[in-house]
């Protein structure tokens, strides 16, 4: 590793161009004599730059909204791989396969290149002034109400800027949605603990139960999770090794590593997280008592498939290995009844006394400008009932898809339709870019200028992105520029000073350099600095979490009934990779085996065997999977870690648009979600579905890395596991 | 070219297995991967794909057993009819073991695949003439061949993917066997590195691209022959033998109290990959 | 018990009877050699398919990383033990049996080495580079590896090519000369004048002749024997479960012999016919061939069922999975038709009233050779689907189109050289059916002078 410190901007000016400019074919199908091919010699070569020989520069991973710090590697010009930042507090200097596959993101084929302009069914190319001065002409005749922007997460300066515009606009309508978002797990939180997202420390507990909270896999900080639970495993920590337990009608990552996976009958974790209350016995404070004293053993057994003897084990489990933490996931609160679920499972933590110990409060910023804006799926909800009512005039959208994730009872794209004017800023072509009126190209997240505060707080930090080499395409810009540029448009004279986004940025941050800790440095050797570190510790105070117990009024429903015409429930899977689509055009993620199922390049659903054998259903059959809201067809796979009454399907395939690997691979059950909301907070509930399935009659033979021989091992040594008690693992290394 | 030649080279290259004759001196590449701590996620995966140019086949080609998965996440459940998989599911990152007595690299008729003096089982692309016995020979099936010439397949690395190719190691054409090389490219440049600077690699300062971005830190990688180094530690304190074919500590008593083994141990293969058996709690 | 050749067959009949083959030939010729080029076209076109696209094309992969074109190879080199069987082996025993038909038994044994070599450049992913594997001099100062079985079976193939050319060879030169002497002029006397290397059939020249002869036959049955142990080696020498297994060498070369005698029934009734050959190639030649193939058969079952045996009584748990693999899996129809025809069916030959039927041991030898043929594809096959590691199994993997064609086109390239040998050198043995014809003479007068002493 070479020490980067020069001026960023002259080494990007000086290699960049050369850098961009040899194409490398990597083939031989062209050459310097055909003129497809040249080379450049460097006339300046910058002293720290040498053929050959890696530079590093650290930025933020876009992929996720966990934020994790990265390094990338640059090598005459291009950026060619991604690792983990070692200095960061989220992932350690470590990556998941979403990061290393964000310069796939930055490298694909089917980026948008140039502003386009719609014209019937196609998008003509135009440029920049000409788009712009398009959306100025627009905004013209409608008020500040009648715009919206809708958005994905986002925090650090792009924010400020965001806000800034809709203030000078007139507009409060930011919605920031998300298809994928622990919402109804936050809005939970909030009233149980005082914070939406409590920091957990996974590694200084004894026992961790998860009611499928898959944060091995998607949830939340995978990565950050992932490294605490690292150390959770290891035998020579002063508490020994950590046991998870994991509950949930259908095995995640992280239930694939439990000690023990207990399937749920889906939507009663709340009974059973208040069964374990009622076992804990005389410990338990007198409130959270009297809300569990009808969840019996028998009845919780009865109510959620559970055993009851095995209600009375997790519960004496708990009681005994002190510190432990409960974890409320997607599989508990994607039912109109879950923030009761996550409110039960957050008193079960408080009343195990928890707080303060494995889970606490992350700090609360001071810049509470940069903070971030966590989406949710309800502020979707309000978007598409005021274009539903044409109050909608001018829509920008920048990071969502929700022509994609939307189910189809909203509507959406009919209401989309009385929107006259729609802009989106996109990367690719996807499904919502294809509605709009305008595609604003942007920069991808390795080329592009930003800060970001991650959603999941471990330090008060602020990321820096900063690009990783020039940009591939030059009709391409940075979110913060077009915002700039349509500040400019509005306020020229308050924003003149800021040439780009660049320069905002530098301003802003060098302004504020003494709270950022750079009081004594002068403006260059601090912004350097901020560079070179890519991460900027943020005052802060304190956070506070409650730790007395609030046992608010938890009402939870009897389980579902039955429904005869559809019989199962839906359980839509977010995997690692795939999430909510937005990755679905990185080649290196789609050939990627599903860790559970092994199966790549398309959709599946998951079938326990006795669901299986019941309705006569083998592995490949093509299944037709019907909710009252829609149909999929995909192929079936028989698959021990699912509850009998359950299907799982997972989500982010069946893209109608987007890009070569995207489209048409897998099915889309988002499309299919029934339209019920959890109570209280509005969000949708995904995992209210019931669907029913049938045979279509085809049959094809499922594309997966496992051989014939499935997930055995034959009696042959290959992949070995022993017994806790077996083996002392405290002297290990 | 001459008959010396040949025996001196032979006697250098073509030596005792497991070589006792000749142990490692400065360097022997191993590592050590600790199942209870994989999750299954994936990552090393895709950042050796991201490394080391491995192509993306696409769908029909990965139906037909085709993919170049180097490094492949295995996933095993337990075999005993349980109604559900209780007990989670088993991960098992599977690549080269770079085995001190390759039963691929007696048999490759033009010498492409050897064994280096820093116990790495090596790939010469450019002496493969694609005969596949080595893969025919490995009972793990780790060796990946190029059914078909990815660099000019559509869709492999479109414009402007093919910029995001590590130069420090070939893209390779369709005929020739490739396999995990624990990431020899970055190897040399540290040996240099080392070199240049006289003195040898230390413990840590290069990492493979798996165990660099493993994030619950399962993969520990480095120099057997450094007793400092952490694999070695682990290595010794598993008490597995680089050259036993059966470890002293499975007589032993309470030998069975380490978690450390390798696999097909018993075809005498003298894999360079410990594993350390997963654990699970089974009284919850 | 008929006698193998009538013994008042005068020279000159013979002479004329196997120079009317060498006649300019019918319209069913023409008919063939345009078949066999049509099916060595599909062979060729499926070859430049597959090089240009590379071995994907041929439904390979990992595991499965070797297919139809090592099978065929193996069957195409046994099938070349047949020439060495009848030629040399046959030869040191004196059995005067083999004197008609050895010649186009030799032919096939060189035409099956050279169709052999071809599927050793198709298997290659990087076939242009093939010269990797001879030791050429070369500046990288670079040895193909000599540990490598391969390489053997390469070392192994050339020597035993070139030693069975020679041995074709040096066994016609009185017959060429023969053809010499009797043809009418043109390019065809020339040649043949060439090839005869001025023989005059004196008395010296048989001699060197006759030592000669024998010398190399005495060198080309260790050969023979070597080269298909040598290649049972590919496999024996692996771990991989269904082919560690020590007794592959003496069974591929049973196996071969196997094969090889097939082949010859096949061929000597056809070339009997097309001829007209009758006198030559006997019908009780045919029963003595009938019959050595049925002992072979039953030596090949003898080893294929110690090989089952050794498996299923050992302790190789993986190998013993692999067998019964075998028996219930995907590949179990060929593998039982395997067996069939290669331990049942040559049953019919035990029969006296069968072995003299030309279409019954038609058929047969056809059937015993597609068995051979289903024996090389099941050594080679299921280890890759069901081997050492579990989760590389792959069931479903069959070859393609490319695999299929190559392997049918290179029937079409053995049958166009065939012919075309059959057109250009005599393919009965003159001077050898005269010797034999001489011989059953003077033992038809040994006898009449002993039956006439005992009066």
């Amino acid at each position: 590793m070479i020490e980067n410190s020069f001026n960023r901007r002259d080494f990007l000016k000086v290699l960049g161009w050369g850098g961009t400019a040899v194409a490398l074919s990597g083939c031989g199908n062209t050459s310097v004599e055909d003129g497809k091919e040249f080379v450049t010699s460097y006339s300046e070569p910058a002293d720290y730059e040498i053929p050959s020989i890696g530079v590093y520069f650290n930025s933020t991973c876009a992929q996720c909204d966990a934020g994790c710090n990265i390094m990338g590697r640059v090598r005459e010009g291009r950026v060619l791989k991604l690792e983990g930042n070692a200095g960061s507090s989220i992932n350690r200097g470590k990556m998941c396969g979403l990061g290393q596959a964000g310069v796939q993101a930055h490298y694909n084929p089917d980026r948008v290149r140039e502003p386009l302009l719609r014209n019937g069914n196609k998008g003509e190319t135009l440029t920049w002034e000409k788009a712009l001065s398009l959306i100025n002409e627009k905004l013209g005749g409608v008020k500040g109400e009648e715009v919206a922007f809708l958005t994905g997460g986002i925090s650090g300066h792009a924010k400020v800027l965001l806000n800034n515009y809709l203030e000078v606009l007139g507009s409060k309508n930011h919605y920031a949605y998300e298809a994928v978002s622990p919402g109804v797990v936050r809005a939970a939180n909030k009233k149980a603990y005082g914070v939406e997202m409590p920091r957990l420390h996974l590694d200084k507990a004894r026992v961790v139960v998860s009611f499928g909270a898959d944060f091995l896999g998607a949830w939340v900080s995978p990565v950050h999770f992932s490294m605490q639970y690292g150390q959770f495993r290891k035998g020579s920590r002063p508490e020994g090794r950590g046991v998870l337990v994991q509950i949930e009608p259908k095995m995640t990552l992280t239930g694939a590593n439990a000690d023990h996976w207990i399937p749920i009958r889906p939507g009663t974790e709340g009974i059973l997280a208040l069964g374990i209350i009622n076992a804990l016995g005389a410990s338990v404070p007198a409130d959270a008592a009297a809300v569990a004293k009808d969840y019996t053993a028998e009845r919780v057994s009865k109510d959620t498939g559970v055993p009851a003897e095995q209600v009375g084990k997790l519960a004496a489990l708990l009681k005994e290995r002190s510190p432990s933490l409960v974890l409320a996931g997607g599989a508990a609160e994607g039912y109109a009844h879950g923030s009761q679920n996550a409110a039960a499972i957050a008193l079960l933590n408080q009343v195990l006394g928890n707080v303060g110990k494995t889970i606490d409060a992350s700090d609360t910023l001071q810049f509470t400008q940069i903070a971030p804006t966590t989406g949710s799926r309800a502020s979707l909800q309000v978007l598409n009932d005021s274009m539903a009512q044409g109050k909608v005039k001018v829509l920008f959208s920048y990071g969502a898809n929700p022509v994609y994730t939307a189910p189809a009872s909203m509507k959406l794209v009919e209401n989309l339709q009385k929107v006259p004017f729609k802009v989106t800023f996109a990367h690719y072509l996807d499904e919502t870019a294809l509605q709009a009126d305008l595609v604003l190209p942007l920069d991808s997240a390795l080329e592009d200028w930003g800060t970001s505060v991650p959603e999941y707080l471990v330090d008060a930090q602020l990321s820096i992105q900063q690009p990783l080499m020039e940009k591939l395409y030059p009709n391409t810009r940075g979110i913060g520029d077009i915002l700039l540029a349509l500040l400019k448009q509005r306020r020229a004279e308050d924003y003149k000073a800021y040439e780009d986004f660049y320069s905002y940025l530098r301003g802003a941050m060098v302004q504020n350099k003494a709270a950022l800790g750079g009081a004594v440095a002068d403006d260059d050797s601090f912004w350097n600095a901020t560079l070179s570190s890519g991460i900027v510790k943020l005052p802060s105070a304190a956070g506070s979490i409650l730790a007395k117990v609030s046992a608010a009024a938890i009402v939870l429903p009897a389980p579902a009934a039955e429904d005869a015409s559809y019989p199962l429930h839906l359980i839509p899977a977010v995997s690692a990779s795939m999430r909510d689509g937005r990755h679905a055009n990185l080649s290196w993620l789609q050939e990627s085996p599903d860790p559970l199922t092994t199966i790549v390049w398309d959709s599946w659903v998951e079938l326990h065997p006795k669901t299986a054998a019941k309705l006569g259903i083998v592995e490949g059959d093509i299944l037709e999977v019907t909710s009252r809201s829609g149909s999929i067809k995909a192929q079936a796979y028989v698959f021990p870690g699912i509850h009998p009454d359950a299907i799982s399907v997972p989500l982010g395939y069946g893209h109608e648009a987007m890009g070569r690997y995207a489209k048409g691979v897998g099915a889309n059950v988002f499309k299919m979600l029934d339209p019920v909301m959890d109570k209280e907070t509005g969000e949708l509930a995904i995992n209210e579905t019931r669907v029913k399935v049938s045979k279509t009659g085809q049959r094809v033979i499922v594309v997966k890395d496992e051989g014939a021989a499935g997930g055995k091992q034959m009696g042959r040594k290959i992949a070995v596991k022993l017994s806790a008690d077996e083996v002392d693992l405290s002297e290990e290394v | 070219m001459s008959l010396s030649n040949l025996l001196e080279n032979w006697s250098q290259f073509r030596h005792e297995h497991p070589n006792n004759d000749k142990p490692h001196e400065e360097y022997k590449w191993a590592m050590s991967i600790d199942l209870d701590a994989c999750t299954g996620c994936n990552t090393c995966s895709v950042a050796c794909y991201a490394e080391n140019n491995l192509p993306v086949v696409g769908k029909e080609k990965f139906a037909h057993g085709q993919a170049m998965h180097w490094i492949r996440i295995e996933r095993y459940w337990d075999e005993d009819d349980r109604e559900f998989a209780d007990q989670g599911a088993q991960f098992l990152p599977m690549m080269c073991q770079q085995c001190e007595a390759a039963p691929c690299e007696t048999v490759c008729p033009v010498g492409a695949t050897n064994h280096t003096a820093d116990g790495l089982n090596s790939q010469i692309y450019n002496r493969c003439i694609g005969s596949r016995y080595c893969s025919a020979n490995c009972p793990f099936k780790v060796r990946y061949f190029n059914w078909y010439n990815y660099p000019t397949t559509e869709n492999v690395w479109p414009e402007p993917m093919q910029q995001q190719l590590n130069p420090d190691l070939t893209v390779r054409t369709k005929g020739v066997m490739e396999k995990c090389t624990f990431c020899v490219q970055r190897l040399y440049s540290a040996k240099n590195n080392a070199r240049t600077e006289g003195r040898l690699v230390h413990d840590g300062e290069v990492q493979t691209a798996c165990q660099q971005a493993c994030p619950t830190n399962a993969i520990s990688f480095g120099n057997l022959v450094d007793p400092q180094s952490k694999v070695a530690k682990q290595w010794e304190q598993q008490k597995v033998e680089l050259a036993k074919d059966k470890q002293l500590k499975d007589a032993e008593e309470g030998g069975t109290d380490l978690r450390g083994y390798r696999i097909l141990e018993e075809l005498r293969p003298y894999p360079s990959v410990m594993y350390l058996e997963r654990v699970r709690e089974s009284a919850i | 018990m008929g006698k193998d050749i009538r013994e008042d067959i005068a020279w000159a009949q013979i002479n004329t009877d196997v120079l009317k083959s060498l006649e300019s030939p019918r319209r069913l010729f023409w008919v063939i050699i345009g078949v066999a080029i049509a099916m060595i076209g599909v062979a060729v076109g499926c070859e430049i398919y597959q090089y240009q696209n590379g071995m994907g094309v041929a439904n390979m992969d990992n595991p499965h990383v070797w297919g139809l074109y090592i099978a065929t190879f193996i069957f195409w080199i046994g099938m070349s033990h047949s020439g060495t069987l009848l030629s040399a082996i046959l030869h040191l025993m004196h059995a005067d049996w083999r004197k008609p038909i050895y010649r186009f038994a030799e032919a096939m044994t060189t035409f099956s080495l050279m169709t052999a070599g071809l599927f050793v450049a198709v298997h290659l992913g990087r076939v242009w580079q093939i010269y990797y594997a001879i030791p050429y001099p070369n500046e990288r100062w670079v040895w193909p590896n000599f540990q490598s079985p391969l390489l053997w079976d390469a070392m192994a193939i050339f020597t035993y090519l070139s030693s069975s050319v020679l041995f074709l060879y040096v066994g016609m030169i009185p017959d060429l000369a023969i053809v010499r002497d009797n043809i009418h002029p043109g390019w065809r006397k020339k040649l043949y004048t060439l090839l005869s290397l001025g023989w005059e059939g004196t008395d010296r020249q048989w001699r060197n002749f006759r030592i000669t002869y024998l010398t190399v036959a005495c060198f080309l049955i260790p050969l023979a024997v070597s080269v298909h142990s040598i290649v049972a080696s590919d496999f024996a020498m692996s771990q991989q479960p269904g082919w560690h297994i020590t007794s592959f060498p003496p069974y591929f070369v049973a196996g071969a012999l196997y094969s090889g005698c097939a082949a010859i029934i096949t061929l000597f009734i056809i070339l009997r016919y097309v001829f007209k050959f009758e006198e030559y190639m006997t019908l009780s030649i045919l029963k003595k061939t009938t019959r050595l193939t049925f002992a072979i058969a039953m030596v090949w079952t003898y080893l294929n069922l110690i090989e089952y045996a050794t498996v299923w009584y050992g302790h190789d748990q993986v190998a013993k999975d692999l067998l019964i693999q075998k028996a219930i899996g995907p590949y179990a129809p060929f593998w039982w038709s395997m067996n069939f025809c290669g331990s049942i069916v040559p049953f019919l030959m035990a029969f006296k009233r069968f072995q003299t039927s030309i279409p019954v041991m038609f058929a047969v030898s056809l059937l015993l050779n597609l068995g051979m043929w289903l024996e090389r594809w099941m050594i080679v096959a299921p280890t890759f689907s069901h081997g050492y590691y579990p989760w590389t199994w792959d069931h479903d993997q069959w070859p393609s189109f490319v695999q299929w064609g190559i392997v049918f086109g290179s029937f079409g390239w053995f049958t166009l050289l065939f012919m075309v040998f059959c057109k250009v050198f005599p393919s009965v043995s003159m001077y050898e059916v005269k010797e034999m014809v001489y011989h059953r003479t003077l033992a038809l007068k040994k006898d009449g002078l002993a039956t006439k002493g005992a009066h």
